[in-house]
Protein backbone atom coordinates (compact mmCIF):
# COMPACT_ATOMS: atom_id res chain seq x y z
CA UNK A 1 0.00 0.00 0.00
CA UNK A 2 3.02 2.27 0.36
CA UNK A 3 5.75 3.04 -2.11
CA UNK A 4 8.88 5.18 -2.20
CA UNK A 5 8.89 8.67 -3.65
CA UNK A 6 9.85 8.62 -7.34
CA UNK A 7 13.44 9.77 -7.97
CA UNK A 8 12.26 12.24 -10.59
CA UNK A 9 9.02 13.54 -12.01
CA UNK A 10 9.12 13.77 -15.81
CA UNK A 11 8.53 17.14 -17.46
CA UNK A 12 5.03 17.70 -18.76
CA UNK A 13 6.09 18.63 -22.26
CA UNK A 14 9.14 18.23 -24.47
CA UNK A 15 11.73 20.99 -24.55
CA UNK A 16 14.92 22.18 -22.84
CA UNK A 17 14.04 21.11 -19.30
CA UNK A 18 17.16 22.52 -17.63
CA UNK A 19 16.63 25.98 -19.13
CA UNK A 20 13.00 25.86 -17.96
CA UNK A 21 14.03 24.83 -14.46
CA UNK A 22 16.44 27.76 -14.26
CA UNK A 23 13.84 30.21 -15.53
CA UNK A 24 11.17 28.71 -13.30
CA UNK A 25 13.40 29.07 -10.26
CA UNK A 26 13.83 32.81 -10.97
CA UNK A 27 10.11 33.28 -11.49
CA UNK A 28 9.32 31.35 -8.32
CA UNK A 29 11.29 33.85 -6.25
CA UNK A 30 10.26 36.99 -8.15
CA UNK A 31 7.95 39.33 -6.26
CA UNK A 32 7.47 41.45 -9.40
CA UNK A 33 4.93 38.90 -10.58
CA UNK A 34 2.55 40.46 -8.03
CA UNK A 35 0.67 43.73 -8.24
CA UNK A 36 2.32 45.17 -5.13
CA UNK A 37 5.65 43.60 -6.18
CA UNK A 38 6.01 42.23 -2.65
CA UNK A 39 4.60 38.69 -3.05
CA UNK A 40 6.24 35.78 -4.84
CA UNK A 41 5.42 32.06 -4.93
CA UNK A 42 8.03 31.74 -2.21
CA UNK A 43 6.20 34.14 0.11
CA UNK A 44 3.53 31.57 0.94
CA UNK A 45 5.36 28.43 -0.20
CA UNK A 46 8.73 29.14 1.43
CA UNK A 47 11.22 26.61 0.12
CA UNK A 48 13.42 26.97 3.20
CA UNK A 49 10.42 26.16 5.40
CA UNK A 50 9.25 22.95 3.76
CA UNK A 51 7.21 24.87 1.23
CA UNK A 52 4.80 26.59 3.61
CA UNK A 53 4.56 29.86 5.55
CA UNK A 54 3.28 28.48 8.84
CA UNK A 55 0.17 30.69 8.74
CA UNK A 56 -3.39 29.36 8.98
CA UNK A 57 -4.14 31.29 5.79
CA UNK A 58 -1.59 33.32 3.88
CA UNK A 59 -1.31 37.06 3.59
CA UNK A 60 -1.63 38.43 0.06
CA UNK A 61 -2.46 41.67 -1.71
CA UNK A 62 -3.38 44.55 0.62
CA UNK A 63 -2.97 42.34 3.68
CA UNK A 64 -5.86 40.15 2.60
CA UNK A 65 -6.01 36.54 3.71
CA UNK A 66 -6.68 33.63 1.43
CA UNK A 67 -9.49 31.31 2.45
CA UNK A 68 -7.47 28.11 2.76
CA UNK A 69 -4.19 26.98 4.24
CA UNK A 70 -1.30 27.20 1.74
CA UNK A 71 -0.26 23.63 1.00
CA UNK A 72 3.38 22.71 0.66
CA UNK A 73 4.90 22.85 -2.80
CA UNK A 74 7.26 19.96 -1.99
CA UNK A 75 6.24 16.77 -3.80
CA UNK A 76 3.20 18.66 -5.10
CA UNK A 77 4.00 17.57 -8.66
CA UNK A 78 3.27 13.97 -7.62
CA UNK A 79 -0.27 14.82 -6.44
CA UNK A 80 -3.02 13.61 -8.77
CA UNK A 81 -4.55 17.08 -8.92
CA UNK A 82 -3.65 20.52 -7.51
CA UNK A 83 -5.24 22.83 -4.93
CA UNK A 84 -7.33 21.64 -1.97
CA UNK A 85 -10.29 21.23 -4.33
CA UNK A 86 -8.43 19.80 -7.31
CA UNK A 87 -9.36 22.62 -9.65
CA UNK A 88 -6.05 22.44 -11.54
CA UNK A 89 -4.78 19.21 -13.08
CA UNK A 90 -1.03 19.80 -12.61
CA UNK A 91 1.57 22.18 -11.18
CA UNK A 92 1.82 24.05 -14.48
CA UNK A 93 -1.88 24.89 -14.39
CA UNK A 94 -1.73 25.58 -10.66
CA UNK A 95 1.03 28.16 -11.05
CA UNK A 96 -1.32 30.48 -12.93
CA UNK A 97 -3.87 30.66 -10.12
CA UNK A 98 -2.23 32.71 -7.38
CA UNK A 99 -0.71 35.24 -9.81
CA UNK A 100 -4.22 36.31 -10.83
CA UNK A 101 -6.04 35.72 -7.55
CA UNK A 102 -7.18 39.14 -6.29
CA UNK A 103 -6.30 38.32 -2.67
CA UNK A 104 -2.97 36.73 -3.53
CA UNK A 105 -0.63 38.24 -6.11
CA UNK A 106 -3.52 40.16 -7.68
CA UNK A 107 -2.20 40.85 -11.17
CA UNK A 108 -5.02 42.42 -13.19
CA UNK A 109 -4.53 40.29 -16.32
CA UNK A 110 -2.07 38.14 -18.24
CA UNK A 111 -0.90 41.10 -20.30
CA UNK A 112 0.26 42.88 -17.15
CA UNK A 113 2.42 39.89 -16.22
CA UNK A 114 3.88 39.69 -19.71
CA UNK A 115 4.60 43.46 -19.60
CA UNK A 116 6.67 42.99 -16.43
CA UNK A 117 8.65 40.10 -17.91
CA UNK A 118 9.07 41.78 -21.30
CA UNK A 119 10.59 44.84 -19.65
CA UNK A 120 13.69 42.92 -18.57
CA UNK A 121 16.07 41.74 -21.31
CA UNK A 122 17.49 39.05 -19.03
CA UNK A 123 14.04 37.47 -18.69
CA UNK A 124 13.40 37.75 -22.43
CA UNK A 125 16.66 35.91 -23.10
CA UNK A 126 15.86 33.24 -20.50
CA UNK A 127 12.41 32.66 -22.05
CA UNK A 128 14.00 32.39 -25.49
CA UNK A 129 16.39 29.76 -24.18
CA UNK A 130 13.61 27.84 -22.43
CA UNK A 131 11.12 28.02 -25.32
CA UNK A 132 13.31 28.18 -28.43
CA UNK A 133 10.58 27.06 -30.82
CA UNK A 134 8.14 29.80 -29.85
CA UNK A 135 7.79 32.90 -31.97
CA UNK A 136 6.92 34.88 -28.87
CA UNK A 137 8.48 33.04 -25.93
CA UNK A 138 7.42 35.48 -23.20
CA UNK A 139 3.85 34.43 -22.45
CA UNK A 140 1.79 33.80 -19.34
CA UNK A 141 1.48 30.13 -20.27
CA UNK A 142 5.23 29.74 -20.67
CA UNK A 143 5.75 31.44 -17.30
CA UNK A 144 3.51 28.82 -15.72
CA UNK A 145 5.22 25.99 -17.61
CA UNK A 146 8.64 27.16 -16.38
CA UNK A 147 7.48 27.44 -12.75
CA UNK A 148 5.82 24.03 -12.99
CA UNK A 149 8.92 22.46 -14.51
CA UNK A 150 10.96 23.83 -11.59
CA UNK A 151 8.40 22.50 -9.11
CA UNK A 152 8.66 19.01 -10.55
CA UNK A 153 12.16 18.89 -9.05
CA UNK A 154 10.97 19.77 -5.52
CA UNK A 155 11.10 16.26 -4.05
CA UNK A 156 12.00 15.36 -0.47
CA UNK A 157 13.10 11.73 -0.08
CA UNK A 158 13.20 10.64 3.56
CA UNK A 159 14.18 7.79 5.87
CA UNK A 160 10.74 6.32 5.15
CA UNK A 161 11.84 5.76 1.54
CA UNK A 162 15.00 3.98 2.66
CA UNK A 163 12.86 1.82 4.91
CA UNK A 164 10.49 0.97 2.07
CA UNK A 165 13.45 0.08 -0.12
CA UNK A 166 14.55 -2.52 2.40
CA UNK A 167 16.74 -0.73 4.94
CA UNK A 168 14.89 -1.79 8.10
CA UNK A 169 17.29 0.21 10.26
CA UNK A 170 16.20 3.47 8.62
CA UNK A 171 13.32 3.76 11.10
CA UNK A 172 13.73 3.36 14.85
CA UNK A 173 11.76 0.68 16.70
CA UNK A 174 9.45 3.42 18.02
CA UNK A 175 8.84 4.76 14.52
CA UNK A 176 8.08 1.29 13.22
CA UNK A 177 5.67 0.74 16.10
CA UNK A 178 4.11 4.07 15.19
CA UNK A 179 3.64 2.91 11.64
CA UNK A 180 1.80 -0.20 12.86
CA UNK A 181 -0.40 1.99 15.06
CA UNK A 182 -1.06 4.24 12.04
CA UNK A 183 -2.05 1.27 9.92
CA UNK A 184 -4.14 -0.40 12.65
CA UNK A 185 -6.10 2.79 13.25
CA UNK A 186 -7.03 2.91 9.56
CA UNK A 187 -5.12 6.08 8.60
CA UNK A 188 -3.67 4.22 5.63
CA UNK A 189 -7.10 3.91 4.05
CA UNK A 190 -6.62 7.40 2.66
CA UNK A 191 -2.99 8.18 3.44
CA UNK A 192 -1.35 5.52 1.27
CA UNK A 193 0.76 5.32 -1.86
CA UNK A 194 3.96 7.22 -2.59
CA UNK A 195 2.84 10.37 -0.80
CA UNK A 196 0.62 8.90 1.92
CA UNK A 197 -2.18 10.99 0.42
CA UNK A 198 -2.37 13.31 -2.54
CA UNK A 199 -4.05 10.63 -4.63
CA UNK A 200 -7.75 10.92 -3.76
CA UNK A 201 -10.54 13.21 -2.65
CA UNK A 202 -12.44 12.52 0.53
CA UNK A 203 -15.21 14.08 2.56
CA UNK A 204 -14.01 15.75 5.74
CA UNK A 205 -16.39 14.51 8.41
CA UNK A 206 -16.92 11.12 6.84
CA UNK A 207 -18.10 9.49 10.08
CA UNK A 208 -18.94 12.58 12.16
CA UNK A 209 -19.95 15.93 10.68
CA UNK A 210 -17.05 18.37 10.56
CA UNK A 211 -18.09 21.42 12.60
CA UNK A 212 -16.72 24.11 10.25
CA UNK A 213 -18.91 23.83 7.15
CA UNK A 214 -18.09 27.33 5.90
CA UNK A 215 -15.97 25.98 3.05
CA UNK A 216 -17.81 23.32 1.00
CA UNK A 217 -14.61 22.32 -0.81
CA UNK A 218 -14.94 20.65 -4.16
CA UNK A 219 -18.67 21.45 -4.27
CA UNK A 220 -17.66 24.99 -5.28
CA UNK A 221 -16.09 23.57 -8.43
CA UNK A 222 -18.51 20.82 -9.45
CA UNK A 223 -21.77 22.04 -7.84
CA UNK A 224 -22.57 18.36 -7.27
CA UNK A 225 -24.19 17.83 -3.87
CA UNK A 226 -22.12 14.73 -3.10
CA UNK A 227 -18.97 16.87 -3.43
CA UNK A 228 -19.93 19.03 -0.46
CA UNK A 229 -17.09 19.09 2.11
CA UNK A 230 -14.96 17.00 -0.23
CA UNK A 231 -11.27 17.98 -0.36
CA UNK A 232 -8.10 16.45 -1.70
CA UNK A 233 -6.51 14.26 0.97
CA UNK A 234 -3.19 15.93 1.74
CA UNK A 235 0.11 14.09 1.61
CA UNK A 236 1.69 13.29 4.97
CA UNK A 237 5.24 13.78 3.73
CA UNK A 238 6.92 16.53 5.80
CA UNK A 239 3.72 16.85 7.80
CA UNK A 240 5.66 17.54 11.00
CA UNK A 241 7.03 20.69 9.32
CA UNK A 242 3.86 21.99 7.73
CA UNK A 243 1.61 23.08 10.61
CA UNK A 244 -1.05 24.37 10.92
CA UNK A 245 -3.28 21.66 9.51
CA UNK A 246 -6.44 20.98 7.49
CA UNK A 247 -7.85 23.06 4.65
CA UNK A 248 -8.72 25.85 7.06
CA UNK A 249 -5.41 25.79 8.92
CA UNK A 250 -7.28 25.75 12.20
CA UNK A 251 -5.44 22.87 13.82
CA UNK A 252 -2.13 23.85 15.37
CA UNK A 253 -0.46 20.61 16.36
CA UNK A 254 0.05 17.20 14.87
CA UNK A 255 -1.38 15.57 18.01
CA UNK A 256 -4.63 17.47 17.53
CA UNK A 257 -4.70 16.74 13.81
CA UNK A 258 -4.32 12.98 14.36
CA UNK A 259 -6.92 12.98 17.15
CA UNK A 260 -9.44 14.91 15.08
CA UNK A 261 -8.91 12.89 11.90
CA UNK A 262 -9.47 9.64 13.83
CA UNK A 263 -12.64 11.12 15.30
CA UNK A 264 -14.19 12.69 12.17
CA UNK A 265 -13.01 10.20 9.56
CA UNK A 266 -12.78 6.91 11.41
CA UNK A 267 -15.11 7.39 14.39
CA UNK A 268 -12.29 6.29 16.66
CA UNK A 269 -11.18 7.75 19.92
CA UNK A 270 -7.42 7.23 20.08
CA UNK A 271 -5.64 7.14 23.41
CA UNK A 272 -2.94 9.75 24.01
CA UNK A 273 -0.38 6.92 23.77
CA UNK A 274 -1.70 5.86 20.35
CA UNK A 275 -1.65 9.46 19.13
CA UNK A 276 1.87 9.97 20.34
CA UNK A 277 3.03 6.75 18.67
CA UNK A 278 1.44 7.75 15.34
CA UNK A 279 3.04 11.20 15.59
CA UNK A 280 6.41 9.54 16.15
CA UNK A 281 5.93 7.74 12.85
CA UNK A 282 4.77 10.92 11.09
CA UNK A 283 7.97 12.64 12.15
CA UNK A 284 9.92 10.03 10.20
CA UNK A 285 8.24 11.30 7.02
CA UNK A 286 10.24 14.52 7.13
CA UNK A 287 12.51 14.49 4.10
CA UNK A 288 15.66 16.29 3.03
CA UNK A 289 15.30 19.65 1.33
CA UNK A 290 17.20 19.88 -1.97
CA UNK A 291 19.47 22.69 -0.69
CA UNK A 292 21.33 23.21 -3.95
CA UNK A 293 18.23 23.12 -6.12
CA UNK A 294 16.33 25.72 -4.11
CA UNK A 295 19.09 28.31 -3.86
CA UNK A 296 17.66 31.67 -4.72
CA UNK A 297 19.18 32.78 -8.03
CA UNK A 298 20.10 36.31 -8.95
CA UNK A 299 17.01 37.89 -10.47
CA UNK A 300 16.97 40.03 -13.63
CA UNK A 301 17.29 43.74 -12.91
CA UNK A 302 14.29 46.00 -13.39
CA UNK A 303 14.63 48.57 -16.14
CA UNK A 304 13.06 51.95 -16.75
CA UNK A 305 10.34 50.12 -18.67
CA UNK A 306 9.42 47.80 -15.79
CA UNK A 307 5.93 48.71 -14.49
CA UNK A 308 5.91 50.21 -11.01
CA UNK A 309 4.20 48.41 -8.09
CA UNK A 310 0.60 49.28 -7.51
CA UNK A 311 -1.21 49.20 -4.20
CA UNK A 312 -4.57 50.11 -5.66
CA UNK B 1 -40.89 -13.60 41.92
CA UNK B 2 -43.52 -14.09 39.26
CA UNK B 3 -44.36 -10.43 39.48
CA UNK B 4 -40.69 -9.51 39.10
CA UNK B 5 -40.33 -11.61 35.96
CA UNK B 6 -43.40 -10.02 34.46
CA UNK B 7 -42.09 -6.58 35.29
CA UNK B 8 -38.74 -7.43 33.75
CA UNK B 9 -40.29 -8.80 30.59
CA UNK B 10 -42.63 -5.87 30.36
CA UNK B 11 -39.73 -3.49 30.86
CA UNK B 12 -37.67 -5.16 28.17
CA UNK B 13 -40.58 -5.03 25.77
CA UNK B 14 -41.10 -1.35 26.54
CA UNK B 15 -37.42 -0.61 25.90
CA UNK B 16 -37.58 -2.62 22.67
CA UNK B 17 -40.65 -0.75 21.48
CA UNK B 18 -39.20 2.60 22.53
CA UNK B 19 -35.99 1.76 20.68
CA UNK B 20 -37.97 1.46 17.45
CA UNK B 21 -38.55 5.20 17.56
CA UNK B 22 -34.81 5.78 17.22
CA UNK B 23 -34.10 4.56 13.74
CA UNK B 24 -30.93 5.46 11.91
CA UNK B 25 -31.27 7.07 8.51
CA UNK B 26 -31.14 4.31 5.92
CA UNK B 27 -31.89 6.38 2.85
CA UNK B 28 -29.31 5.69 0.17
CA UNK B 29 -27.42 8.83 -0.84
CA UNK B 30 -27.91 9.80 -4.48
CA UNK B 31 -25.07 8.75 -6.72
CA UNK B 32 -23.94 9.53 -10.20
CA UNK B 33 -23.76 6.34 -12.32
CA UNK B 34 -20.81 7.86 -14.20
CA UNK B 35 -18.83 8.00 -10.94
CA UNK B 36 -19.19 4.30 -10.15
CA UNK B 37 -16.43 1.70 -10.19
CA UNK B 38 -18.21 -0.05 -13.06
CA UNK B 39 -18.18 3.13 -15.16
CA UNK B 40 -14.67 4.30 -14.27
CA UNK B 41 -12.71 1.03 -14.17
CA UNK B 42 -14.93 -1.16 -16.38
CA UNK B 43 -14.13 -4.46 -14.61
CA UNK B 44 -14.63 -7.83 -16.34
CA UNK B 45 -18.21 -9.18 -16.11
CA UNK B 46 -17.53 -11.92 -13.53
CA UNK B 47 -15.76 -9.49 -11.18
CA UNK B 48 -18.55 -6.94 -11.59
CA UNK B 49 -21.13 -9.59 -10.73
CA UNK B 50 -19.21 -10.67 -7.61
CA UNK B 51 -18.89 -7.08 -6.41
CA UNK B 52 -22.58 -6.57 -6.95
CA UNK B 53 -23.75 -9.58 -4.97
CA UNK B 54 -21.06 -9.77 -2.27
CA UNK B 55 -19.84 -6.20 -1.63
CA UNK B 56 -22.49 -3.75 -2.79
CA UNK B 57 -24.65 -3.59 0.33
CA UNK B 58 -21.90 -2.11 2.50
CA UNK B 59 -19.50 -0.63 -0.05
CA UNK B 60 -21.76 1.38 -2.31
CA UNK B 61 -24.59 3.87 -2.13
CA UNK B 62 -26.96 1.22 -3.57
CA UNK B 63 -27.54 -0.72 -0.35
CA UNK B 64 -30.43 -3.18 -0.34
CA UNK B 65 -31.52 -2.82 3.30
CA UNK B 66 -32.68 -6.16 4.79
CA UNK B 67 -35.83 -6.32 6.95
CA UNK B 68 -33.82 -6.60 10.18
CA UNK B 69 -32.09 -3.34 9.37
CA UNK B 70 -35.42 -1.74 10.31
CA UNK B 71 -35.46 -3.29 13.77
CA UNK B 72 -33.53 -1.69 16.60
CA UNK B 73 -30.99 -2.39 18.00
CA UNK B 74 -29.77 -4.40 14.99
CA UNK B 75 -30.61 -1.43 12.76
CA UNK B 76 -28.05 0.68 14.61
CA UNK B 77 -25.32 -1.90 14.03
CA UNK B 78 -26.21 -2.36 10.37
CA UNK B 79 -26.30 1.40 9.78
CA UNK B 80 -22.92 1.82 11.42
CA UNK B 81 -21.45 -1.03 9.38
CA UNK B 82 -22.71 0.46 6.14
CA UNK B 83 -21.47 3.92 7.07
CA UNK B 84 -18.05 2.52 7.91
CA UNK B 85 -18.02 0.32 4.83
CA UNK B 86 -18.77 3.26 2.57
CA UNK B 87 -16.17 5.39 4.29
CA UNK B 88 -13.46 2.82 3.66
CA UNK B 89 -14.36 1.86 0.13
CA UNK B 90 -17.26 3.10 -1.94
CA UNK B 91 -17.85 1.61 -5.37
CA UNK B 92 -20.37 4.37 -6.09
CA UNK B 93 -17.82 7.17 -5.67
CA UNK B 94 -14.82 5.87 -7.58
CA UNK B 95 -14.37 9.29 -9.15
CA UNK B 96 -12.92 10.45 -5.83
CA UNK B 97 -9.89 8.22 -6.32
CA UNK B 98 -6.89 9.13 -8.45
CA UNK B 99 -5.18 6.45 -10.57
CA UNK B 100 -2.77 5.38 -7.82
CA UNK B 101 -5.49 5.12 -5.15
CA UNK B 102 -7.76 3.28 -7.59
CA UNK B 103 -5.04 0.65 -8.08
CA UNK B 104 -4.39 0.41 -4.33
CA UNK B 105 -8.07 -0.10 -3.52
CA UNK B 106 -8.44 -2.78 -6.18
CA UNK B 107 -5.40 -4.49 -4.68
CA UNK B 108 -6.95 -4.20 -1.22
CA UNK B 109 -10.20 -5.76 -2.48
CA UNK B 110 -8.24 -8.73 -3.79
CA UNK B 111 -6.24 -9.01 -0.56
CA UNK B 112 -9.29 -8.88 1.71
CA UNK B 113 -11.15 -11.45 -0.39
CA UNK B 114 -8.17 -13.78 -0.68
CA UNK B 115 -7.44 -13.69 3.06
CA UNK B 116 -11.11 -14.20 3.88
CA UNK B 117 -11.30 -10.89 5.78
CA UNK B 118 -14.22 -9.84 3.59
CA UNK B 119 -17.13 -10.29 3.57
CA UNK B 120 -17.29 -10.39 7.40
CA UNK B 121 -18.00 -13.81 8.94
CA UNK B 122 -21.11 -12.55 10.74
CA UNK B 123 -22.57 -11.24 7.48
CA UNK B 124 -22.63 -14.34 5.31
CA UNK B 125 -25.15 -16.47 7.31
CA UNK B 126 -27.85 -13.88 6.55
CA UNK B 127 -26.42 -13.17 3.08
CA UNK B 128 -25.34 -16.52 1.63
CA UNK B 129 -25.04 -14.94 -1.80
CA UNK B 130 -22.09 -12.96 -0.46
CA UNK B 131 -19.97 -16.08 0.11
CA UNK B 132 -16.94 -16.06 -2.15
CA UNK B 133 -15.85 -19.22 -3.94
CA UNK B 134 -12.39 -19.60 -5.35
CA UNK B 135 -13.28 -18.46 -8.89
CA UNK B 136 -14.92 -15.38 -7.36
CA UNK B 137 -11.75 -14.46 -5.50
CA UNK B 138 -9.75 -15.09 -8.67
CA UNK B 139 -12.08 -12.74 -10.55
CA UNK B 140 -11.61 -10.00 -7.95
CA UNK B 141 -7.84 -10.48 -8.04
CA UNK B 142 -7.84 -10.32 -11.83
CA UNK B 143 -9.36 -6.84 -12.02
Amino acid sequence: MFSPLPDTVPAKSAGPTEARVQLGRMLYYDTRLSRSQTVSCNSCHDLEKYGVDGAATSLGFKQQHGSRNSPTVYNAAVHFVQFWDGRAPDVEAQAKGPVMNPVEMAMPDEAAVVAVLDSMPEYVAAFQKAFPDDKKPVTFDNMATAIGTFERGLLTPSRWDKYLKGDTTALSAQEQAGFHEFAAAGCGTCHAGALLGGNLYQRIGMMKPYPDASDPGRFNITRIESDRMVFKVPSLRNVAKTAPYFHNGKVGTLDQAVTQMADYQLDKELTPAQVSSIVTFLNALTGDLPAQYIQKPELPKSTAKTPKPSEG
Amino acid sequence: MRLNLQTALGGAAAVFIAAQFFQPAVANPPSDPGASFAAVVKPPAHAAAVLDRACRDCHSNDTAWPWYSRVAPVSWMVARDVRQGRARLNFSEWNLYGPEMSRLRIKAVCGAAAKGDMPPKYYTPMHPQARLKEPDVAALCGM
